[in-house]
């Protein structure tokens, strides 16, 4: 088995270790005798968007996104429409989250346009919700739950029937009011959780893993790793955010 | 403007300052760094601007090199003979800054010291040039640092923009490799003076994480003629002509590089110092600290070939490549902050030639920042290739964070010791038949260099100070 992976704009998406995304699919994948390749896809770049099974795409700074919008429209936002409706996997992270959906809105209320591959939309806020913070993971998704750093000013809103990622246990997650954190939408992972999400949350980056595998075999069953380290880092901060104890000096 | 204060407001600001700086001091809590001040300022805002008056104060921040570049000007200026006051602390907010000047002004407020070296905050530096009008201000380079605090590069860099907008009159001196950095001269009046190096160093491909890809000005990619780390380096906009300015001062040769120090050649203004310079100081950000050290040397009104000449000898500083012999190895400690200094540091450590035992220390506090993602941008895959790496214990806050960092970098489990104590860390140090490297972040290190010192009889940082 073997996995195809591109990393969408890892030259202006990649704040806050994004990559540590990255290297914890192929960790995981390679543990399990499980090859995989890993394309970075730059601005003004091409390629065939039904040659790769997962994608990611990470947080940005705002000043470069514009650079970005420009070089999605030329057609890739097509390709990337049609990659997501048939079941391929995309992990979005922050900035490249909030792309997924059909617009954003500054607080001036000017609206910039962006991928429209799922039914969601970012409202810009005045306040940033920035902390550590923690979800649980619909049934979907397998349950388990997910620590992370949240660290945005954008409000998302799911559309009517389109599912989160999870439910927040504690933080504000999509909006700070209506309890969601991310999305889930056929095989699209898309989380506020930014930087390095999956390497203290390997159940999540497994359920990841498996829906790429599933769609291009058929079905896979991951045979599970130890995660002594993981766990334990999963854990501790858990109980830390979970009790209230996590940012005190 | 503010008005000025009255004898009696400022009277009241001073004593209570110098009062909870001994109080805190004599009650055994610590340096008594901030507290101080946040109590003179109740009585009197801006008594910095009071007790920081007449005094020829140079500025020095950025993200990375900011203590050190510091250390190097105290140290050249006190070996030409100024009674230099400087935040040897790194209580580097206004309310720290107030506190050290203040409690060093008489009881009138006066200041007793002429010359100050001034670490600042990036982003208190917009409340501290105002107050205290430095002659110099050095901005050493703009990394990601300390996310959670500042949310990005570019706000960084436009809060120390506002701090230049307040002093026109202060010369600006600029790392001219960090395109970041160098366009704080873009928009200002003031005398700009530039360092730099003329020489690449270190891999040239731009591979790696980079704060700067892009123009700041128009958003096309750079060209670089050449690097010499991260996003430093001879850099040039195709699209809209931005480009590095040739330094004044510039290294244009490194001749060695050792774990103790650097050799380099170097030009001033155009013409070559008579002597190679010796940097006391390992790692290639150190010879970035040097420049920017002479050239604030110089823009104060100082001889080059002095400050220069001084550089051999300048010591480590409060956590930075600081040695402690708790046993029969030195125990060195690097302060590692965010993804660039780390890199750097390791790439220090993997061009080492011995064995060698590593400790790895994660807090996650205010001072530190809440968030800590950068650690997966930092290299520590290169730990993990370098077979002088023995064994490495992890603690801290976020010790589990850092356990599944080195794993994943591809370093063995078996190979990492966790839940290590500051003691268990002192005595693995003292036992140890290797030598010892400490990467800490900015609370770890306060408080495993205090346990340090305390086993190996060195002083605080403040009890020098008196
Ligand atoms: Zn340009």
């Amino acid at each position: 088995m073997e996995l195809s992976i591109c990393h969408l704009y890892p030259e202006v998406l990649n704040l806050y270790g994004d990559r540590g995304n990255i290297q914890c699919i192929k960790r995981r994948l390679e543990w399990r005798g499980i090859s995989s390749s890993v394309t970075e896809l730059k601005i003004g770049e091409q390629a065939d968007f039904t040659r790769f099974d997962l994608y990611f795409i990470g947080g940005g700074q705002d000043f470069e996104q514009e650079v970005l919008l420009d070089d999605l429209h030329t057609g890739k936002d097509r390709e990337i429409r049609a990659a997501i409706n048939d079941g391929r996997t995309f992990l979005c992270i922050c900035g490249g989250y909030q792309m997924m959906g059909t617009y954003y809105e500054t607080g001036e209320g000017v609206r910039c346009d962006y991928l429209g591959a799922v039914d969601l939309y970012t409202v810009g806020g005045k306040t940033r919700m920035i902390d550590n913070y923690c979800f649980r993971l619909g049934q979907e998704s397998g349950g388990s739950t997910v620590v992370g750093f949240e660290n945005h000013s954008g409000r998302t809103y799911l559309g009517k029937g389109v599912k989160p990622l999870g439910t927040v246990l504690k933080g504000c997650g999509n909006n700070g009011e209506d309890g969601t954190e991310g999305v889930r939408f056929k095989n699209v992972y898309g989380t506020y959780s930014h930087g390095p999400v999956l390497p203290k949350n390997p159940a999540l980056c497994d359920e990841i893993i498996r829906s790429a595998l599933a769609r291009k075999y058929g079905a896979a069953i991951l045979e599970p790793l130890p995660d002594r380290f993981e766990k334990q880092a999963h854990d501790l901060v858990y109980e830390r955010i979970m009790s209230g104890t996590m940012s005190t000096d | 403007m503010s008005k000025k204060p009255f004898v009696i407001q400022t009277i009241l600001a001073v004593a209570s300052c110098k009062l909870t700086r001994a109080a805190l001091r004599v009650s055994g809590r610590g340096g008594g760094t901030a507290l101080p001040g946040k109590v003179a300022m109740r009585f009197e805002r801006n008594i910095l601007a009071v007790t920081s008056k007449g005094m020829d104060i140079i500025i020095v921040t950025g993200t990375n090199g900011k203590t050190t570049t510091s250390n190097m000007l105290e140290h050249a200026l006190t070996a030409r003979g100024d009674d230099v006051l400087a935040n040897k602390s790194g209580a580097n907010l206004l309310s720290g800054v107030t506190a050290e000047i203040t409690c060093s002004a008489d009881w009138l407020g006066r200041p007793k010291k002429h010359t100050a070296v001034i670490e600042c905050d990036e982003g208190a530096l917009k409340q501290v040039v105002p107050l205290t009008h430095p002659k110099v201000i050095v901005v050493t380079n703009l990394f990601r640092d300390q996310l959670d605090r500042y949310g990005e590069v570019m706000h960084t860099l436009e809060e120390i923009r506002k701090g230049v907008r307040k002093v026109p009159g202060s010369v600006l001196c600029l790392n001219a490799d960090c395109s970041l950095t160098s366009s704080l001269a873009l928009d200002a009046p003031n005398k700009v003076v530039y360092y730099g190096l003329e020489v690449p160093y270190g891999d040239q491909s731009g591979a790696g994480v980079s704060d700067a890809m892009h123009c700041i000005r128009c958003g096309a990619k750079y060209d670089y003629e050449y690097r010499t780390y991260a996003h430093l380096g001879s850099f040039r906009c195709p699209k809209c002509g931005y480009r590095r300015t040739d330094p004044d001062v510039s290294v244009t040769s490194i001749d060695s590089m050792t774990a103790q120090g650097s050799e380099v050649h170097m030009e001033v203004a155009g013409r070559p110092l008579k002597e190679p310079v010796h940097i006391g100081l390992p790692a290639i950000y150190n010879i970035y600290n040097a420049c920017a050290a002479i050239a604030a040397y110089r823009a104060f009104g100082g001889d080059a070939e002095e400050v220069a000449a001084s550089l051999a000898d300048v010591n480590s500083c409060f956590g930075r490549m600081e040695t402690f012999m708790p046993g029969s190895q030195p125990v060195q400690m690097i302060l590692v902050k965010n993804p660039a200094g780390c890199s750097q540091s390791i790439g220090y450590l993997t061009g080492l030639d011995e064995d060698f035992v590593l400790v790895v220390c994660l807090n996650d506090r205010t001072a530190d920042g809440h968030d800590v993602s950068w650690i997966w941008d930092a290299e520590y895959e290169k730990l993990a290739e370098d077979g002088h790496v023995r064994r490495i214990y992890v603690s801290g806050d976020r010790a589990g964070d850092m356990m599944v960092r080195l794993k994943y970098a591809g370093i063995p489990e078996e190979k990492i010791s966790a839940g290590c104590t500051d003691k268990d860390i002192l005595k693995m140090s003292a036992e140890s038949e290797l030598p010892v490297f400490v990467l800490p972040n900015y609370t770890a290190m306060l408080s495993l260099r205090s346990v340090f010192s305390e086993a190996t009889g060195k002083k605080d940082f403040w009890e020098k100070q008196a």
